[in-house]
């Protein structure tokens, strides 16, 4: 498995996606509804990467346009919300109907187990046996007797549904904050991102706020991806627009209402992709065409009002074993008086 | 003047006295989380209110557009993840009632929310199983509510155990002792299942609403219960509480469009339709 070791990952969307996404691979939303990685999912869009294959728990506007540009061509997924109801048709349904994506269903718990068991380094992990009667387990997608089986429970003979465990090539996610390491700090609805991460090879981050390595060591609880996992980190400010990101801004209701609006009629969607992701070439001017588009007003209508966490005080006496006076009060013996007793001992090997 | 309500009101009113006080609940978007509050500002104060999102406790200041947005997570007790909801917290058995929304249901109480049509050619893809099925299969009690959905002889798709094949098929298939859709409320009436047989009967009506009414709406002989409950009318207090936290719920889907395009025209358009 490969480590990221260096100590800065620092880059543009744009060099991340090109450097370690390759057409053909499969990925996880490392996020799901809440702190989207849309800026991320954007700029494989961008790029125009072909036949991905997408692990989802429950999406909202991202499955849609990631079909609706043709990248991916297979995907896990256990929800995909309907902005119409019954009454419009939806670009997976479009996508579907075409032969354009197949698909396999999974539940959210049983999806997520995929990963968890992945993450794990496990072969397959037990899941709530009662969904066996139903067509989620009953009928197969594209990943076939890949997903589920019965196993006999060795301790007490009962059978057991199981789901087998994945490793997706990579996984995007978006954070409040990461050191330029790639330590990603995540709070909010914590959702599928501890697994959905930990089981990819490798993790693409973008952070609204890029902060120095002694802000995660002041809180290292908030740390739900550690560096080694991460290949590449992207500062970006609005980086889930129009989802929301705890502590900076709320979802954007109206704005996500232009795309479902267009998304049932597949020139009007197409329109939508070419104005708010190809023809500008990152976040930063997306955010610029929305302020000229709508005006800036109508952008920090959605500024987070603060709602701080109390801190978590990691204090102790933090007392080394020499004072500053170089005495140590647990040896009772100062440097000197401590390399007599080992002269004295004879335990000193002798160099020469 | 007799009290004006609408049919999400009622609905959300009834679905509210299914929540018993001091009981772990788990609560979705829509209906489910109006119900939910509605209970515990009302008769159930003590109760505890989760989402699969991995939100537990939370106290939410107005209907959430989903399951882990900002008015679930101002303020909320235990932050998971949704593997421990599913397994340390609905397989551990402390998950009381859990609020489902119906596409398709079966004499049985199975759902589906997956499929209309046959699968291999369908109509449309609803939203897709989600949490349903564990939920449903996992706790103590499930209360089901269905507006737009449809009673059916056959599920186009399979999603969600309710009873499976009545008697105790349900509990054969590995799903805990006891456990079940406990009720259906629909916009005309309220439903439950025999005690033995696990099959539907009607069990209740809306005010204003005719028993042939709700049964031609069913593809089967359904029974009637002798003793059929008429649905208690939101009071004041109900009705107070709803409007303030949940006017999206009052205003029921259809408006709630007409409003939010309303909303980006102005917004986004400057424009103004006048309504």
């Amino acid at each position: 498995m490969d480590k990221f070791m260096d100590s800065d990952k620092l880059m543009s969307a744009s060099e991340a996606i090109s450097r370690f996404v390759k057409d053909g691979d499969s990925f996880v939303f490392a996020n799901c509804l809440y702190c989207m990685p849309l800026a991320l999912a954007h700029e494989i869009i961008r790029q125009k990467k072909k036949n991905l294959m997408v692990f989802q728990q429950g999406g909202i506007e991202e499955i849609d346009q990631l079909l609706e540009s043709g990248v991916i061509n297979r995907m896990v997924v256990a929800y995909n919300f309907r902005a119409g109801g019954k009454r419009l048709i939806t670009p997976l349904d479009r996508a579907l109907r075409q032969g354009r994506v197949v698909i396999e269903e999974m539940t959210n718990h049983t999806l997520l187990s995929m990963m968890k068991a992945g993450a794990m380094g496990y072969p397959f992990i037990p899941v709530l046996s009662g969904i066996r009667v139903t067509d989620v387990v009953k009928r197969k997608g594209f990943l076939g007797d890949q997903r589920f089986a019965e196993i006999k429970d060795p301790f007490t003979g009962k059978d057991v549904l199981v789901v087998k465990g994945y490793n997706p090539d990579f996984a995007i996610m978006h954070v409040q904050r990461a050191d330029r390491a790639g330590n990603a700090q995540l709070w909010g609805a914590m959702i599928n991102s501890k697994w959905a991460a930990l089981a990819a090879k490798k993790v693409i981050v973008s952070a609204e706020q890029i902060v120095d390595t002694e802000v995660v060591m002041s809180s290292p609880h908030l740390t739900v991806v550690p560096a080694h996992k991460v290949c590449a980190v992207v500062e970006c400010p609005w980086g889930a627009h129009p989802s929301e990101v705890a502590g900076h801004y709320d979802y954007d209701l109206p704005f996500r209402a232009l795309f479902f609006g267009s998304a049932s009629n597949e020139e009007a969607s197409k329109a939508w992709l070419d104005e708010w992701v190809y023809n500008v070439a990152d976040r930063q001017e997306y955010i610029e065409h929305y302020v000229e588009r709508f005006g800036r007003d109508t952008l920090l209508r959605l500024k987070a009002k603060p709602f701080p966490s109390v801190p978590a005080d990691y204090g102790f006496t933090f007392k080394s074993v020499w004072d500053e006076k170089g005495y140590s009060e647990d040896l009772g013996m100062d440097m000197k008086g401590f390399l007599k007793m080992l002269e004295d001992k004879g335990v000193l090997l002798d160099g020469d | 003047m007799g009290i004006k309500y609408t049919i999400d009101e009622l609905i959300v009113s009834r679905a509210s006295k299914e929540i018993k006080d001091r009981e772990m609940v788990v609560i979705g978007q829509g209906i489910a989380m109006a119900a939910g509050v509605l209970a515990k500002k009302t008769h159930a104060p003590n109760s505890v209110i989760l989402t699969e999102a991995g939100l537990l406790g939370i106290e939410p200041f107005k209907v959430p557009l989903h399951i882990a947005d900002p008015s679930c997570t101002r303020g909320f007790t235990y932050s998971c993840d949704m593997i421990d909801i599913f397994t340390t917290v609905v397989n551990r058995g402390y998950a009381d009632v859990a609020f489902l929304g119906v596409g398709q249901i079966d004499r049985y109480g199975n759902m589906n929310s997956s499929y209309i049509g046959n699968p291999e050619n369908f109509e449309i893809r609803l939203t897709g199983a989600g949490g349903a099925p564990e939920f449903a299969g996992y706790s103590k009690r499930s209360v089901l509510t269905m507006k737009g959905g449809e009673f059916v002889e056959k599920l186009d798709y399979f999603t969600t155990p309710g009873y499976v094949n009545g008697g105790d098929t349900r509990f054969e298939s590995g799903m805990p002792e006891g456990s079940g859709p406990s009720v259906l409320i629909t916009t005309k009436g309220v439903f439950k299942f025999h005690e033995e047989t696990k099959e539907m009967y009607l069990a209740g009506v809306h005010p204003g609403v005719k028993i042939d009414d709700v049964l031609s709406d069913i593809p089967w002989d359904m029974e009637v219960a002798d003793n059929l409950e008429t649905t208690p009318l939101p009071t004041e207090e109900e009705l107070s509480i709803i409007r303030n936290f949940a006017p999206d719920i009052t205003m029921g889907r259809k408006l709630v469009m007409e409003v939010l395009i309303n909303q980006v025209m102005r917004l986004f358009y400057g424009q103004d339709n006048g309504s």
